[in-house]
């Protein structure tokens, strides 16, 4: 008996699923960084490029082979051809490994969210000094190096499971439910965006953060640095190479649209991460103004941005402080469960229910206890030693390296034509020729630069970060991380699939 | 902001709302808007 798949119930909620996968942390604390780095217009210009070239193909090709085979990343590539079943499996312990660290992301926003209220980390110009110390000493507790453990810090943990809790409650009940709690999940951080650039914008020294944010230098369009930023920011805002895609390509109906959804999908989310760069940089520019400092002493990406600049310059605002700050906070964790629920839901449990003939309950609240379990290791005292070492192995290597295999294999072995005309059959417009040759080299070839430029040049001749486990170094440990996942995922591939037992 | 800052902010604000509005003009031409 076949057995019937979960469901979107309307292509609207497929939509805002796939937006609030897609729009997350990274839009809010990498892109507008990026493009302050790289030559601002310069940079702007090489990301449109890449959106055009790569984001939107690459989409159009995970959601459209989802949407074919009715199955996640693991059944497609085994529907391929069952000796490239472990190309699916990768990006799903890249998703797992990612959800486990970045739902401990959004306990350390939900931290500040609760702290926002009475200005925790200090107030005035005091705040610029004590930001730091409290993000270390306070949120993180952090140790000496990534060997010290030092035991779990209490109020993360707390946070985390609260996290996975409601991960657990919405997952559950499968796409259907996702969808809807997706449509407010994607609204509610862009209003608190709103919020956010208001109050930046009004602050003295906000034009002059902006002004660093659009500045232009198109002498860097020469550099192979400025392309890099822009294929990456590519790669990595639009939620490919990390499984999720096919599942939820694999929740839509036969007739649904695939090439204009993935349109809508990339275009949502750059419109996202370039309104982000105004709230961000205006908040910036007045932190600059406050203090009488220039832009070069400014941390403003990563976590640096999130936890340590943001608190600072929330507190040295005139009025609405705790406002602002709690805004801030529940923006980034409402940026960040969209793409949480995208990787544990369909990165995860979905290619697990297709492997193992798991129940939709049983797959979610087997992912949500062992991502707890291994987020345990990123709230210890050593976390962010670790998570930053993991984030590096998956959502840079990882994610790149399976994103190439996947488009070589699809292009040469499965066929980009075959698979453009089968998604031009049901979609509101036609992709041409030109689509197969990016799957086929554009796509594999800039991946590969990416890789080898921003990747292999510095982290083979460096110990990545300086850190040292035992015998190994950062570097080593990046390596050992990619390859334990490698050799699962063959494993996984030789394992018999079992047949799906009823959804819901 | 700065004259460049200006453009730039009007060009990418152009593409993206332009992407936006060319992608909702073609809905339903495949399939329908819900399915």
């Amino acid at each position: 008996m076949e057995v019937k798949r979960e469901r979107w119930s309307s292509r609207s909620l497929f939509i805002f699923a796939a937006i609030g996968s897609a729009i997350g942390l990274g839009n809010v604390w990498r892109f507008p960084y990026m493009c302050y780095e790289y030559g601002g217009g310069a940079f702007l210009f090489a990301w449109i490029v890449g959106l055009i070239i790569l984001g939107i193909p690459w989409l159009m090709m995970e959601i459209g082979l989802g949407k074919y085979f009715q199955k996640g990343a693991p059944g497609v590539f085994a529907g391929i051809g069952k000796k490239w079943e472990w190309v699916g499996w990768w990006p799903v312990f890249v998703a797992f490994l990612i959800v486990s660290y970045y739902t401990v992301v959004m306990a350390w926003s939900l931290r500040y969210a609760v702290d926002s209220i009475t200005m925790a980390w200090g107030k005035g110009a005091a705040a610029a000094e004590g930001a730091a110390d409290y993000f270390f000493g306070n949120i993180l507790e952090v140790s000496s190096g990534p060997t010290e453990l030092g035991g779990q810090v209490w109020l993360t943990l707390l946070m985390l499971a609260i996290i996975w809790i409601i991960m657990y409650v919405v997952m559950f009940k499968g796409a259907r439910v996702l969808g809807k709690v997706a449509f407010w999940t994607v609204l509610i951080p862009w209003a608190l965006l709103v919020i956010i650039f208001i109050r930046g914008i009004t602050l003295p020294g906000a034009v002059d953060g902006l002004n660093y944010y659009l500045s232009t230098d198109f002498s860097v369009l020469a550099d192979g640095g400025v392309w890099f930023a822009a294929f990456s920011q590519v790669a990595f805002s639009l939620s490919v190479g990390m499984a999720g895609m096919y599942a939820y390509g694999s929740f839509m109906a036969k007739k649904s649209d695939v090439n204009n959804n993935a349109a809508i999908v990339t275009f949502s989310d750059s419109a996202t991460a370039f309104f982000a760069g105004f709230a961000v940089f205006s908040v910036v520019g007045f932190f600059m103004n406050a203090l009488s400092i220039s832009a070069g002493e400014v941390t403003a990406s990563g976590l640096g941005l999130a936890f340590i600049t943001f608190p600072a310059a929330i507190s040295m605002m005139p009025a609405l402080n705790g406002l602002i700050g709690v805004a801030f906070f529940l923006c980034l964790f409402f940026l960040g469960i969209d793409s949480a629920f995208f990787l544990a839901h369909g990165g995860v449990a979905a290619p697990l229910r297709d492997k193992l003939g798991w129940s939709l309950k049983k797959s979610t609240i087997i992912v949500c206890v062992a991502g707890f379990l291994l987020g345990m290791l990123f709230t210890t005292k050593a976390g962010v030693y670790w998570l930053d070492m993991v984030d590096r192995a998956v959502s840079f290597y990882g994610l790149l390296i399976t994103g190439i295999i996947s488009c070589l294999l699809v292009g040469w072995v499965f066929g980009a034509r075959k698979l453009r005309e089968y998604l031009n059959e049901t979609s509101d417009f036609k992709f041409g020729a030109w689509w197969d040759w990016v799957i086929k080299l554009v796509l594999p070839i800039a991946m590969t630069f990416v890789v080898i430029y921003g990747g292999f040049m510095v982290d083979i001749p460096n110990a990545y970060e300086g850190y040292q486990v035992g015998p190994f170094n950062g570097s080593h440990i990046l390596w050992l991380i990619l390859g334990v996942t490698l050799i699962l995922s063959f494993v996984l591939g030789r394992m018999a699939t079992k047949a799906p037992k009823e959804e819901e | 902001m700065t004259t460049v800052a200006i453009i730039n902010t009007i060009i990418v604000w152009l593409f993206i709302i332009g992407g936006l509005a060319f992608c909702f003009s073609k809905l339903g031409k495949g399939g329908g808007w819900e399915d």
